[in-house]
């Protein structure tokens, strides 16, 4: 699993942390989401999507090959 | 208060109750070591209410994730502690039989008794967190 996070929060001009507190995490989560060691719960890649207002696939692109790996 | 100086001041307490029970353990004095113990905990539930550190889904598959890794080593652990301190005595070797090294028997039984309770305990909250989520299978 891919995703456009750090893109997106260029776009918005948000820092980390920032971003981080809109969404109610902490910086650390978000750094590990950007590195792509984390995968958010759903619940966390909505409250990103409606922050910058844009659909969850848009932010994370799912990609099948060693995605079963990446739990 | 910021998370990194939580984190230092949790080093502090930390530090502060081991240096307690070391105390109370020098003094023999249960007292000590529970006051000393008691203290560190309130003390860090009054500052992590006060200073508001956010437990964030993350944290929580951490804390999950080393849950299950600790039970997966420690059970089997115990367990075979517990067989290896029992075997012995159950052999009738020489050690034994004088009634010497009884106590290697009763750790032994201690041991086992833990990795039962270990076992039970993992199996009622997988019941409950089971049915909490859904998986109770009475659904069409």
């Amino acid at each position: 699993m891919k995703n456009k996070l750090k893109v997106y929060r260029a776009m918005h001009s948000l820092t980390q942390e920032q971003l981080a507190d809109k969404i109610g995490v902490t910086r650390q989560t978000i750094i590990a989401i950007e590195s792509d060691k984390y995968l958010p719960s759903l619940g966390l890649a909505f409250k990103m999507a409606k922050l910058f207002k844009v659909a969850i696939e848009d932010i994370f692109i799912y990609e099948k090959k060693g995605a079963e790996d990446e739990d | 208060m910021d998370r990194k100086k939580y984190k230092k001041l949790r080093v502090v307490v930390t530090f502060f109750v081991g240096a307690i029970v070391t105390l109370a353990v020098v003094r023999n004095s249960y007292l000590l070591a529970t006051a000393g113990v008691l203290t560190g905990m309130v003390f860090m539930i009054l500052v992590r209410a006060k200073a508001k550190i956010r437990t964030d889904e993350r944290e929580k598959t951490i804390q999950e994730k080393a849950a299950n890794l600790t039970y997966a080593i420690f059970a089997p652990t115990l367990g075979i502690g517990a067989f290896l301190l029992l075997l012995p005595s159950k052999g009738g070797i020489s050690v034994f039989r004088n009634g010497e090294w009884l106590y290697i028997e009763s750790l032994g039984m201690v041991f086992a008794y833990l990795t039962l309770f270990l076992i039970v305990v993992y199996a009622i909250s997988y019941n409950f967190l089971n049915r909490k989520y859904g998986g109770g299978g009475s659904e069409e």
